[in-house]
């Protein structure tokens, strides 16, 4: 019988836990606190910190009942030990530190990235790596090679303003489309027209691609909509919204397909919460079907964060013989992509 | 809780200060108490800490945890550690008010926990029983209080016969505003 491995997520406002025996996905929870930020239109850490306590127990109790195991059956634990906001992170690593000593079982403190990335082995037989990732989300926006998910990233580049994810949330704002953003101007896009206005594409200059081919930048984009509105104040809403997604789209595809193009490897996996945006899946997939590159995206609920992907990334670690996290640890809210885990 | 005449081993943990307190406790006698002194330290040092504890005694029948008023970042790390870690024993856990923990021998005293931003929490007592707060206040507003003591292991353990509080006592709001609100 393959391994249980039971994952905890509490990096940002989903307080997430998953369970995986093996590859095979058994539960996954997720109690989100976004409404609770809605109205201040972006997550609050210490809304999201005491939203992430309330909702643990309950949590872990309805994923185990979900994957009709008990708490004994878990022979390991995985916790997001970063990046994210440390204030959510300590709720996560306290509470698999407490589950791992009161089972007695051994705990990874693994890297939120690498986990979006890896969440990909849940859905596909054929292992995913060498791969190039684009990783999206409210929180990032990051390129990266992976050789080995359990030990070998490197971040290609990723952005140097705003993560896409936060650039529609701020769009979304002032196009009065409500927070979450990317949810909102995806639905809004549908109705407009994608090529109705020509917004920048962010350091796509020919010495951009010299000098930082793989770095992202949203902010000349945002500017350059708000200016738009400002000027004309009878715009159409729907045209806005479906011409900078397109922009970021564009950006993100044209960077990511040129990685997969100079490092030589041909599969790519998109995760994060922004590879949940029906345009960036269906762009994606034409392209890459045109360049000969395997596309990988998961279901769009393994996109948003999750407990799946950090069960999943615990359990390729234990099938890979990787030593658990030695003795206690803290959580890294810094914590670089390269470490795959503590 | 076991009734009387069994034995109970009781795990006390409390991060409502800069210290991460641990201790057992087994019918009474103290048999295991450490702290660590840190004020960001809390999720290492609390899980150093009771691996050290657990191998004093059999094992634990009861968590028994500090709930604040407290620091909010250090205070949920005890809080959710004994949640999970009685989750995963099968066992209950009892929740203390921290402040009712620290043990003054006077008849009638005045305790506080640095609760940052130039206030405290505090509450008065008066031969043993709370009968003012806790509140969160500027120093200025509250007369002769204890500040340099600390919540104990075994007085949260005396206390869990007799109260248990679910809730992480905060005493303030977080800070945000609301987007209609901001200027």
């Amino acid at each position: 019988m393959q391994p249980i491995v039971l994952g905890i997520e509490t990096s940002c406002d989903e307080t997430a836990i998953g369970i995986v025996r093996g590859r095979t996905l058994l539960a996954n929870v997720i109690a989100s606190s976004v409404e609770e930020h809605a109205r201040f239109g972006g997550v609050v850490p210490e809304i999201a910190s005491r939203a992430h306590l309330e909702a643990m127990q309950p949590s872990i109790q309805r994923a185990v009942s979900d994957a009709k195991i008990s708490l004994r059956d878990i022979d390991a634990i995985a916790v997001t030990a970063g990046p994210g906001l440390v204030g959510a992170l300590l709720v996560g690593v306290a509470s698999a530190s407490g589950l791992a000593q009161g089972l007695g079982r051994p705990l990874y403190g693994v890297n939120h990235l690498a986990a979006h990335v890896s969440v990909d082995y849940l859905t596909h037989d054929k292992p995913t790596d060498p791969t190039i990732a684009l990783l999206v989300s409210g929180g990032h926006s990051s390129l990266l090679q992976v050789d080995d998910i359990t030990g070998s990233i490197t971040k290609l580049g990723a952005t140097m303003d705003d993560a896409a994810g936060e650039a529609f949330d701020k769009i979304a704002r002032i196009l009065d489309l409500g927070f979450p953003g990317g949810p909102a101007i995806d639905r809004e896009a549908a109705k407009g027209s994608a090529t109705a206005l020509d917004f920048p594409r962010g350091l796509t200059t020919s010495n951009d691609w010299a000098t930082r081919p793989y770095e992202f930048s949203f902010s000349g984009l945002k500017t350059a909509v708000a200016r738009y509105l400002e000027s004309t104040p009878k715009y159409v809403r729907a045209d806005v919204a479906a011409s900078f997604q397109e922009a970021i789209v564009d950006v993100l595809l044209l960077k990511a397909l040129a990685a997969c193009k100079e490092t030589g490897i041909n599969s790519l996996v998109i995760a994060g919460g922004v590879a949940a945006n029906s345009r960036l899946r269906a762009v994606a997939e034409d392209r890459c079907a045109k360049a000969g590159i395997e596309l990988r995206i998961p279901s769009p609920g393994l996109c948003t964060d999750n407990g799946a992907m950090v069960a999943a990334l615990g359990s390729l670690m234990l099938s890979a013989g990787r030593p658990a996290t030695r003795g206690a640890f803290d959580a890294d809210s810094s914590l670089p992509v390269e470490r795959v885990s503590l | 809780m076991a009734g009387a005449g069994a034995m109970t081993i009781s795990l006390a943990i409390d991060t409502a200060t800069s210290r991460t307190t641990v201790g057992i406790i087994e019918d009474g006698v103290l048999l295991f108490e450490k702290f660590h002194e840190g004020a960001t330290d809390h999720g290492r040092a609390l899980s150093e800490l009771v691996a050290e504890a657990l191998k004093v005694s059999g094992p634990p029948d009861v968590v028994v945890v500090g709930t604040g008023p407290g620091p909010f970042t250090g205070l949920r790390v005890g809080i959710s550690f004994a949640h999970t870690f009685a989750l995963a024993r099968q066992i209950p856990v009892v929740g203390i008010c921290s402040l009712d923990a620290i043990s003054i021998n006077q008849p009638e005293y005045t305790v506080a926990i640095d609760a940052r931003r130039k206030e405290i929490y505090w509450a008065r007592y008066k031969d043993g029983v709370r009968i003012d707060g806790p509140h969160v206040s500027k120093p200025a507003e509250v007369s002769d209080y204890i500040i340099d003591q600390y919540p104990g292991a075994l007085k949260l353990v005396a206390l869990s016969e007799s109260q248990n509080i679910s809730e992480p006592m905060y005493l303030r709001r977080p800070d945000a505003v609301p987007t209609a609100e901001r200027t």
